[in-house]
């Protein structure tokens, strides 16, 4: 009898103190969870978790908050950060993080022997250095306006030394010791990853409902490319959350005891098609302009998703940080006829077949885009739209492995790219300076007027300056057509009822953050 | 005593077997329709409207203005199947012809001359061992996305099984006597090659090849499936499985009808193929 309780009796505390697991499935994995060696969204999620930065940024996507650095100070001429690091703060490992840290995760970031292709994030830093262990000074050579919101991306995650030297170039690949809310546990690629929970942490940013420790004892990023395999596995409970799910399973989903459906209202990863504006058909402004007139993003955002993401007329997203508020009424919406005439207008005239030429030149242009379910949607219904108005766009769809390459060349006149960003300044300085050429600048886009802008955007001291210099890109950029904006993708979770609910995040596009506020209910 | 049942002409013979008769109506409609898609698509098969993911006709909330319903661009199912049977069927036939062409000769020739047999039959033998999807791939590759690089691919893919089947057909039409009295008459080569050889083997090449076109028709979907074959906005039957995987679930009807379509051709031209073979084959007149 007694042996019976005692058995009942462990049964019991086994069962409550059962461990809080959740699996989130996700398309892709990414190459590798090196902060400065991965641009894919794959490795920002995970990094989100396993590490921290020095400052983060509130679920507003405008408001900067505290991070690894309690408080900052920024010298008067722009150029010197003074940051204060937290005395409380350790690794994965237990060894507490200090001010050399973090200027040894900076210095490795922008050191050209890392090659990393976002040192430019951390702005054109003379130095970076410990002053003492909890101070850390940050030297520009010019100022930089966008400096804090480029520290809140995963490429400023605070990294470990030691660690970082022991493995080599298996860093981020078998092992990484972090700051996080979450620890590296097992990484098997294309398989899953798994983080455990990081008992010390108790340094989250204020805005978190849940400082820390996190109340997940352990976290499986599960790898299913297929969207309908990943929609069933939400609806059998076999996945607790995830942002993969397919905008036309979002009602059956709503629907479905047991899963809730959450969506942010901001939307800043914007999906697009630029023009290569030096190529013999799009390098005419009115065929640019013609073809942005053509296309009704509305419909095309009801029909193709579901009514989910926004309609896009503007470059960012209308609530990014220095939108150019001016620019609302003179977008460029839904109006073929409008469309014909400027194109009869400029001298395109339509053949037997339908398709515009002129001078000889037949009005086709070649668009490349990824191979993909999403980019197929997308092309196919401009393509529809634009033969309405007599242009044969040539849909040239490439795998993700040989795309880059693809789009790196000087080979097509349209090309389709999506991007998240933070702000206006981070979306205009990454795609149309001139020195970005010919990627991500593919549009080959060389206006000294904007550089000048650009730089002065970038190194402003006030935030007036700063937004009207970002502005004044902005208009230029909408006036000469540069892109067909096409849609702002929402941040949508899909997340099983048993699970608090979540507020999604929109930093590049990593709607869980630093995964602080996965909470079973009680 | 009954006299001997006279031998019908071949084509009497096929319509006499029910399944055959039947196949071939429907590859005779299938193939009208793939010629006649112009006229009789009852919409513009590239034109995409709002009305998108409409269910068939058959269903609660079917329209008969689209017959099978629409696909997720808002574009007739219908007007497009017409469409894309007409790119399945000449990317089928024109890569097994081309395949089937080159593949016969070099089969004849190395039974006709046996000294380049080894070379022949050895390069034949390296080109089996590239599965044909895996061919598509590089060439696609190489050559960029289209319904082209496909047919050179599945011409490719279809050489050597033709070669193979020609060569030994041909093996044991050399062996008859008639070919000897050829020689021994001073025909030429060419004489010998194309009047003796050739017509005794044409019939037997011509049933693998009609064998062959099913597979082929199978293997041509696949690669358009995966992304590499014709290029949006033109319709093919796989592409149009692939563009309705995405709606399986929800719209299954766009992925469905396309595939089932694919069955159908497929089966017909092998259902076909075997009873040609079985009135054909003088082996296997009863």
């Amino acid at each position: 009898m007694k042996r019976l309780l005692t058995t009942t009796a462990i049964l019991l505390t086994a069962g409550i103190a059962q461990a809080a697991e959740i699996t989130i499935v996700r398309e892709v994995d990414s190459n590798n969870y090196d902060p400065h060696k991965s641009t894919a969204r794959g490795a920002s999620e995970v990094l989100f978790m396993m590490g921290d930065t020095l400052v983060s940024l509130a679920p507003d996507m405008q408001t900067i908050e505290a991070g690894i650095a309690e408080s900052w100070e920024v010298s008067e001429d722009g150029k010197t950060y003074t940051f204060k690091i937290r005395d409380d703060v350790t690794f994965c490992d237990g060894k507490k993080l200090t001010a050399e840290d973090v200027a040894y995760s900076v210095n490795r970031w922008i050191d050209p022997e890392t090659k990393s292709p976002v040192g430019w994030r951390a702005g054109e830093v003379e130095s970076v250095t410990a002053l003492d262990d909890t101070t850390v000074e940050y030297k520009l050579t010019a100022p930089f306006s966008e400096l804090l919101y480029q520290l809140t991306q995963s490429f400023g995650t605070i990294i470990d030394k030691e660690n970082v030297e022991a493995l080599g170039a298996d860093f981020g690949v078998t092992g990484f010791n972090g700051t996080g809310p979450f620890c590296w546990g097992e990484w098997t690629p294309r398989d899953k990853m798994i983080l455990t929970k990081h008992e010390a942490y108790t340094w989250g940013a204020p805005f978190h409902s849940n400082t820390g420790p996190a109340s997940m004892d352990k976290i499986t990023w599960q790898i299913v490319p297929e969207e309908n395999t990943r929609t069933v596995a939400v609806i059998t409970g076999q996945s607790e959350v995830t942002q993969y799910v397919p905008y036309i399973a979002l009602e059956q989903l709503k629907a479905t005891p047991g899963v809730e459906v959450v969506q942010s209202d901001l939307a800043f990863w914007t999906y697009f098609m630029g023009f290569k504006i030096d190529k013999e058909t799009v390098s005419d402004p009115a065929v640019r302009t013609a073809i942005n007139l053509a296309v009704n993003q509305e419909a095309m955002a009801e029909d193709l998703f579901f009514g989910v993401v926004q309609p896009a007329y503007s470059y960012v997203s209308q609530e990014a940080l220095d939108w150019n508020r001016d620019l609302d009424d003179k977008l460029l919406k839904y109006d073929p006829e409008k469309a014909n005439q400027i194109l009869d207008d400029a001298g395109w005239v339509r053949g037997d077949d339908g398709v515009r030429s002129k001078d000889g030149v037949r009005l086709a242009p070649t668009a490349y885009v990824f191979a993909g379910s999403t980019w197929g949607k997308i092309s196919e219904a401009v393509q529809a739209y634009l033969r309405e108005i007599g242009v044969d766009m040539q849909i040239e769809a490439y795998d993700a492995t040989v795309a880059w390459g693809k789009l790196a060349t000087q080979e097509f006149d349209m090309f389709g790219m999506s991007f998240p960003y933070v702000s206006s300044g981070d979306a205009l300085n990454l795609y149309f300076r001139s020195e970005n050429m010919p990627t991500p600048n593919r549009m080959n886009w060389n206006d000294p007027k904007t550089d000048e802008l650009l730089l002065a955007g970038a190194t402003a001291l006030t935030d007036e300056k700063r937004s009207s210099s970002y502005g004044e890109v902005l208009e230029i950029v909408h006036d000469a057509a540069v892109w067909l904006p096409l849609y702002h993708e929402p941040m949508v979770i899909a997340q099983s009822d048993k699970l608090e609910t979540i507020v999604p995040h929109n930093i590049y596009g990593s709607g869980l953050y630093k995964g602080l506020d996965l909470k079973f209910k009680e | 005593m009954d006299a001997p049942e006279p031998i019908r002409p071949w084509w009497q013979r096929l319509i006499r077997d029910p399944a055959a008769l039947l196949a071939a109506v429907v590859l005779f409609v299938i193939v009208v329709c793939a010629i006649a898609a112009p006229w009789i698509a009852p919409h513009d098969p590239f034109a995409s409207s709002r009305a998108v993911m409409k269910p068939p006709v058959w269903n609660a909330r079917g329209d008969w203005a689209y017959i099978l319903g629409t696909d997720g661009q808002g574009r007739d199912m219908l007007s497009r199947l017409f469409y894309g049977t007409r790119l399945t069927l000449i990317i089928g036939l024109v890569s097994v012809g081309i395949g089937g062409v080159l593949g016969s000769f070099l089969g004849l020739l190395a039974a006709f001359r046996p000294g380049f047999d080894p070379f022949v039959m050895r390069f034949v033998d390296i080109m089996l061992s590239f599965p044909a999807i895996l061919l598509g791939l590089a060439l696609v590759a190489v050559l960029g996305p289209g319904a082209g690089p496909v047919i050179i691919a599945l011409a490719i893919a279809s050489v050597p099984d033709c070669a193979r089947i020609a060569r030994s057909i041909a093996v044991s039409v050399m062996k008859q006597e008639y070919i000897e009295a050829g020689r021994a008459l001073g025909l030429s080569n060419m004489a010998l090659f194309t009047r003796y050889l050739l017509r005794n083997s044409i019939s037997s090449i011509m049933i693998f090849i009609s064998l062959r076109f099913g597979q082929i028709i199978l293997i041509g979907a696949a690669l358009s499936f995966l992304g590499l074959g014709a290029r949006p906005p033109t319709a093919e039957l796989g592409m149009m499985a692939a563009q309705g995987r995405d709606f399986l679930l929800y719209a299954p009807h766009i992925a469905v009808i396309p595939s089932v379509l694919i069955f159908v051709i497929v089966l017909a031209a092998n259902v076909l193929g075997d009873a040609l073979r079985d009135v054909l084959d003088p082996r296997l007149r009863s």
